[in-house]
């Protein structure tokens, strides 16, 4: 580390750079309008840890993570997550208001029903309201799904081997709310979206026929055609129940609903003339991609999860709760970083402004990093823990310069002049902020790397800050010091770098 | 300007203030020789501490003994009201208390029920407490914990602590050496328990969080002596070590190394536990963020000690360490001072400047000159 011998355009070339990369970068996630992704008790949400009643395979596991993020996103909420930490499943659903109306969907044991599809009804209007336990009016004639109405006819001239109609959407139910998941169970009628789709798009579902028990194995494949299909065999018993609810349902759809959510609504043997028996098993096709062929043969063999569930830790937090917190969190920081400046400029005087600068360029730096890692959903979001070990962190980051300048007053005491000072100090500061940082880089490490959950969070951004540090005394504290200093060591006022280094007698 | 002899500055006739000694570098903090308090002192807080434990154990919060809980701002309610509102929604023995200045925790245990009724009643609180807040149930916010759930937090916690230990200990042995390790260790140690201790002393409640800051505690502190250490390597073998010149033992050369970086210490500890402080004040205490108040306060107790221990108990136990080793009894013996000689930063600046004569004159002063032992800083 020749920092003696660096040359004064080197500096100033540095201390640039360093200025405009830490400037720069945050108006460039400012105006991307990027932000910190927010955890769970600042934003408010909901966090769940689950764990298997049983000894599972890591192959059950990830099913219950696919299954359970499924579960999760058919809710429509955005920025949630579901992961294995160990053995443990993880669903986190920060920003959301009614986080225990989540809980109830992610956490039932999911059922599988098969409906028949009676009509698809209008958009629910602003002023809907559920049906409760009221009987649920009956579709108009024109709009039902009847076996007249949809004219199903085998056509093997048209691509998908068959015509039909597509009875209109039946207005009269806009003041009829999607069925609540309390509501939604086997004998009620219910009015329920379908997967993939806008919320707006509704169909009323008779009560259920068939529940998934009947299934016994189901498969995502492609077909001839290079389509993708869902293959399925029907249990033994469940093979003449489903052939009898085919046989009533005869080129009309059965819906298969999942969770409250419509997975798919197949016309029955829309290729045939007449019914005949499934023999125990069956196809679905459909505009499926490989992703949704996939999930839908997850959701129908394994409605249930393939293990047990058991709720270690369950947490919902209200917005308003959060909110405050981050209020909280950002006053104390902001109230502990004044005090940190006000202290440091009183000491260090002029020295104490390139404390002040020098924090602006690294915060402004860390809130782009922050931002940025935040949108690309890579970093562990920002929670409480984390705005705590930035806080921590200001003392370590302060720290590097307040070693250097105590060094800078050793030199002054060995009666050196402020121009030789700078480059003696820098020399002598920088081995010990690398040693003392490398420390405070080796517990966020381990941290991270051993610990669960908001610890992870935290030693994140406790690691980044120290890094940060590293960068800045290098690139921005050390040019600016030494610069200050062979400009500035004639000056005699209150606010000059000798004021604030001076050991009082090197000068008299 | 250097024509003042070396001692004078010491008992120069302008004393400045205590704060002027340290700006100045005039300090001459006797830390190495009078380490028997420093241990004293020290083991009677953590014995205390230990012994709370063993009698009153700690106060875990739910996340280790499991259990729920559920949280409201509710500026108009009283803790009185709220236990009743909560009694009548069927939960048997609650604990209400109130965090902050307007918000309300209620903790029970639900893990004897079974699901459905730990549903039940989890909604029946809510729905209680949303009523007595005055505001909507999503407003209240919930936790309910397995009684596994403790267990494999702690696990964790423990295990990080060992592998940073080890990961610890193995990097000062071989970026300064082994002795400096072990003397690090113990400070580290020292804080933990001194940590614990409190916490059962005082009864505050031991969450998750708590877990955390105990670890960062332990990195901050191991970071403060890693920066004094690294100005005692400087000083026994840098470039113009002042050991080297045989004409200070290694206690003193340590205890010089105290003085000289005792302004960086209290400037970074003050520099740490101001936001800190602020994280006690304006976050837990005004606005009630109880995850804020539990980091607040162990940080708090953890960097007072580690600010302590880095000066107080690591550095003297390094110096008592390293005087055993024959080399640096020799020294000593060379050196042949019957008490100890304490310099101040400012001194041995000069020092290090100067000529070998002037080395050679310190060390054939009679030592009252250069040991003002007189000055009573000690009292905290």
């Amino acid at each position: 580390m020749a920092a003696p011998a660096a040359s004064r355009k080197s500096l100033i070339v540095s201390l640039i750079l360093t200025i405009v990369i830490g400037f720069g970068s945050l108006a460039t996630t400012l105006s991307l309008g990027w932000g910190p992704k927010l955890g769970l008790d600042l934003a408010g949400g909901l966090s769940v840890v689950y764990k298997p009643t049983t000894t599972a395979s890591s192959a059950d596991m990830n099913e219950v993570v696919t299954i359970l993020s499924n579960r999760v996103n058919g809710l429509g909420v955005s920025g949630a997550t579901v992961n294995l930490q160990g053995k443990n499943v993880v669903v986190s659903v920060p920003g959301v208001s009614d986080g225990r109306a989540v809980l109830r969907a992610v956490g039932q044991t999911a059922q599988l029903f098969f409906r028949p599809v009676l009509c698809q009804v209008a958009p629910a209007s602003k002023s809907a309201k559920p049906i409760g336990t009221a009987t649920m009016p009956s579709c108009g004639a024109s709009y039902a799904m009847t076996e007249a109405n949809l004219a199903v006819t085998p056509d093997s001239s048209s691509s998908a081997g068959y015509t039909n109609n597509t009875p209109g959407v039946d207005p009269s139910f806009a003041n009829i709310a999607t069925t609540k998941p309390a509501l939604d169970v086997g004998k009620n009628y219910v009015i329920l979206p379908t997967l993939g789709q806008s919320a707006s798009i509704r169909y009323l579902l008779g009560p259920e026929q068939l529940t998934g028990q009947a299934i016994g194995k189901a498969f995502a494949t492609q077909d001839t055609l290079g389509e993708w299909v869902v293959s399925y065999t029907l249990t033994g018993s469940g093979s003449p129940a489903w052939d009898t609810v085919a046989k009533n349902n005869f080129h009309q759809q059965v819906a298969i609903e999942l969770d409250g959510v419509i997975q798919s609504a197949p016309l029955i043997l829309p290729g045939s003339t007449t019914f005949t028996s499934f023999q125990g098993q069956g196809q679905i096709s459909g505009s499926f991609t490989e992703n949704s062929a996939k999930n839908l043969a997850i959701a129908m063999e394994f409605g249930a999860l393939p293990v047990r569930l058991q709720a270690l830790t369950t947490e919902t937090v209200s917005p308003t709760l959060g909110h405050s917190a981050l209020v909280a969190g950002l006053g104390a920081g902001l109230a502990g970083l004044a005090l940190v400046l006000l202290y440091v400029i009183l000491y260090y005087r002029a020295l104490g402004l390139v404390i002040l600068f020098g924090l602006a360029v690294t915060a402004a730096l860390l809130w782009a990093i922050i931002s940025a890692l935040g949108h690309t959903a890579y970093a562990p979001s920002f929670n409480l823990a984390g705005v705590t070990g930035l806080i921590v962190s200001i003392g370590i980051t302060v720290d590097s310069y307040i070693v250097y300048f105590e060094r800078l007053k050793d030199e002054a005491r060995a009666g050196r002049s402020v121009r030789s000072s700078v480059d003696r100090g820098f020399k002598s500061a920088w081995r010990t902020v690398l040693a003392a940082d490398t420390v405070s880089l080796l517990a966020a490490v381990l941290l991270y790397l051993i610990a669960v959950g908001d610890v992870r969070g935290f030693a994140f951004f406790l690691g980044l800050s120290t890094l940060m540090d590293v960068f800045i005394t290098w690139y921005f504290t050390r040019p600016l010091v030494i610069l200050l200093g062979r400009r500035n060591s004639q000056s005699t006022s209150a606010l000059s770098m000798a004021a604030g280094m001076n050991a009082g007698g090197a000068n008299e | 300007m250097s024509e003042t002899p070396v001692t004078d500055i010491d008992t120069s006739a302008k004393t400045p203030g205590r704060f002027g000694r340290l700006y100045q570098g005039l300090t001459t903090i006797d830390f190495v020789g009078r380490r028997k308090i420093w241990f004293t002192a020290s083991l009677v807080v953590i014995l205390i501490g230990i012994g709370s434990l063993g009698v009153r154990g700690f106060n875990l919060g739910i996340d280790f003994k499991g259990g729920s809980s559920w949280e409201v701002q509710a500026p108009h309610s009283s803790i009185s009201a709220m236990t009743t509102a909560v009694e009548g929604a069927g939960l048997s023995n609650p604990t209400v208390e109130k965090l902050g200045s307007k918000t309300y925790e209620v903790t029970a245990d639900l893990n004897s029920d079974s699901i459905t009724v730990q549903t039940n009643i989890t909604n029946a609180v809510v729905t209680v407490m949303a009523k007595e807040a005055g505001v909507p149930s999503n407003d209240v916010s919930t936790a309910s914990v397995g009684p596994t759930w403790g267990g494999q937090v702690t696990n964790r916690a423990l295990e990080a602590l060992i592998i940073f230990f080890l990961a610890v200990v193995l990097y000062i042995s071989i970026r300064f050496e082994p002795k400096m390790a072990a003397a690090a260790f113990i400070a580290m140690i020292h804080d933990l328990l001194v940590t614990v201790g409190v916490f059962s002393l005082f009864g505050f409640q031991i969450t998750p969080d708590t877990v955390i800051a105990v670890l960062t505690i332990l990195g901050y502190s191991l970071y403060d002596t890693v920066v004094v250490f690294d100005r005692v390597r400087d000083n026994s073998s840098g470039p113009n070590a002042i050991l080297k010149s045989g004409a200070v033992t290694y206690g003193e050369m340590v205890n010089l190394s105290m003085n000289q970086t005792l302004a960086r210490s209290i400037n970074t500890s003050l520099v740490a536990i101001l936001p800190v402080l602020a994280v006690l004040l304006v976050g837990a205490d005004l606005l009630g963020a109880t995850t804020l108040q539990n980091y607040g306060l162990a940080l708090f107790v953890g960097l007072m000690s580690g600010a302590y221990s880095s000066i107080f108990i690591a550095s003297p136990l390094l110096a008592w360490m390293k005087e055993r080793e024959p080399r640096y009894k020799e020294l000593a013996d060379r050196v042949g001072r019957s008490e100890h000689a304490v310099l101040s930063p400012r001194a041995a600046a000069l020092l290090g400047t100067d000529s070998t004569q002037r080395i050679a004159g310190v060390s054939r002063r009679p030592t009252s000159s250069v040991t003002p032992r007189a000055r009573k800083q000690k009292r905290r």
